[in-house]
């Protein structure tokens, strides 16, 4: 079966670097699938899940945004953060996802209720990849 | 006489001693956080690269009239200065320092300062700065640029400043560090671009060009402020790693010298003395 070279990269690592089989992502229109010889493509990522399937397995990863550029000498995948499934403390997520919570209860700036609405956003993100 | 001048020699090598221990643990300080700061240097490098190639290619495609584009008259500019947060690297800090200075001259200038020694240099000169963030190079994160660099962009699009030049230096290898002076609003990635535009082939942006390009900025310019202050701290690291190998060679070398002419006034004072019981002794036999 066909693969194609992938790179996942954030600031502070390489994320992940193989040949892989398929790459679904979520843009800020909706989830995308990526195969072999793909058109040349850019989109922005949303705070959504990004599956690699290599070699008939494929793994889950939680990604807050960035950005993916698919060219013929391969696909490159710009994550702001970026978390294998097993790799996320759930709790930690939780006490995010409350603390944002009562953030929005006490309806602030609206810079603020953005900033809380966001990190709300990003903690459901990851409590739902981690229990898939 | 030479007893005195003998004593004086031991105080003072005792002295320089004791502030070789203090350069060569600072120097043993230095090499291990820059080990591990020379490591994120490494690790941020791919992804900063890639950002650069990718928003190069996108600004071929897109055109000027984005928000992050040029401003048609250029009043405020601001500086974001990355300094270190100690002294005692050797021209690490002064030379950033300079740089900026030089290329401020003539502007309507607005600070931001990263690092301790920065925010000092341009509180004590009286420039108006729109945030210090001291204390920040050693363990930063990249969410913690975020905010630094969300808190310019606003200005930016409210117009209250019209270009935005970041100021930090390269880790180039463990013994040359280079200061540069970039502009990072409003972009010039079209010069870079005609140097390497070759075939612009066809790509699908999604959405559009202009979206994707105007999602991508800021992502940029954490990527880059995120490098810089990473590309800086090991910059720091290993010039205060050097600047202190090379006290600790000078000191050894004073010692060496000092040693040396203590053994001399020893030896003169042992002369000396033989030389009074000599004559002492003759006197007495005759």
């Amino acid at each position: 079966m066909a693969t194609f070279h992938l790179k996942v990269l954030t600031a502070e690592r390489c994320f992940f670097e193989g040949d892989v089989d398929r790459l679904i992502v979520r843009t800020t229109e909706g989830d995308v699938g990526i195969l072999p010889r793909h058109i040349n493509y850019v989109a922005a990522l949303s705070i959504g899940g990004m599956t690699i399937s290599q070699n008939g397995t494929s793994r889950l990863a939680a990604v807050s945004g960035g950005f993916v550029e698919v060219s013929p000498t391969g696909t490159t995948v710009l994550a702001r953060t970026c978390e294998w499934a097993d790799e996320i403390d759930v709790s930690r997520a939780r006490a995010a996802e409350e603390r944002a919570k009562q953030l929005l209860e006490h309806k602030e700036s609206a810079q603020q209720q953005d900033i809380a609405e966001m990190r709300l956003k990003k903690a459901l993100n990851r409590i739902r990849i981690a229990e898939k | 006489m030479a007893s005195g001048n003998m004593k004086d020699i031991k105080r003072r090598i005792k002295s320089v001693q004791s502030t070789m221990q203090i350069t060569k643990a600072m120097e043993l300080v230095a090499s291990s956080k820059l080990r591990r700061a020379k490591e994120r240097v490494m690790q941020s490098r791919p992804y900063f690269n890639a950002i650069y190639d990718t928003i190069t290619r996108i600004s071929a495609q897109s055109r000027e009239n984005s928000v992050y584009g040029r401003h048609p008259v250029v009043k405020n500019s601001l500086f974001i200065v990355i300094a270190g947060d100690r002294g005692l690297a050797g021209g690490f800090n002064s030379n950033i320092l300079k740089l900026a200075q030089a290329q401020m001259e003539g502007k309507n200038v607005k600070v931001l300062t990263i690092g301790k020694k920065s925010q000092e240099f341009f509180a004590k000169r009286g420039f108006s700065s729109i945030g210090d963030y001291p204390g920040l190079a050693e363990s930063l994160r990249i969410a913690e640029t975020h905010k630094i660099v969300d808190q310019f962009l606003e200005l930016y699009r409210k117009q209250e400043i019209d270009e935005i030049f970041l100021c930090y230096t390269e880790f180039v290898s463990p013994l040359t560090q280079e200061a540069h002076c970039i502009q990072l609003l409003p972009s010039d990635f079209k010069k870079s671009d005609a140097e390497t535009g070759k075939k612009p082939a066809a790509t699908e942006y999604d959405p559009s060009p202009e979206a994707v390009f105007e999602s991508i900025i800021p992502e940029y310019l954490y990527g880059v402020l995120y490098g810089a202050v990473v590309e800086s701290y090991a910059s720091e690291q290993s010039a205060r790693r050097m600047a202190m190998e090379s006290a600790s060679d000078n000191a050894s070398e004073m010692i060496e010298d000092l040693n040396l002419s203590y053994n001399r006034a020893r030896q003169a004072a042992i002369t000396q003395e033989i030389t009074e019981i000599v004559a002492g002794s003759g006197e007495v036999g005759s």
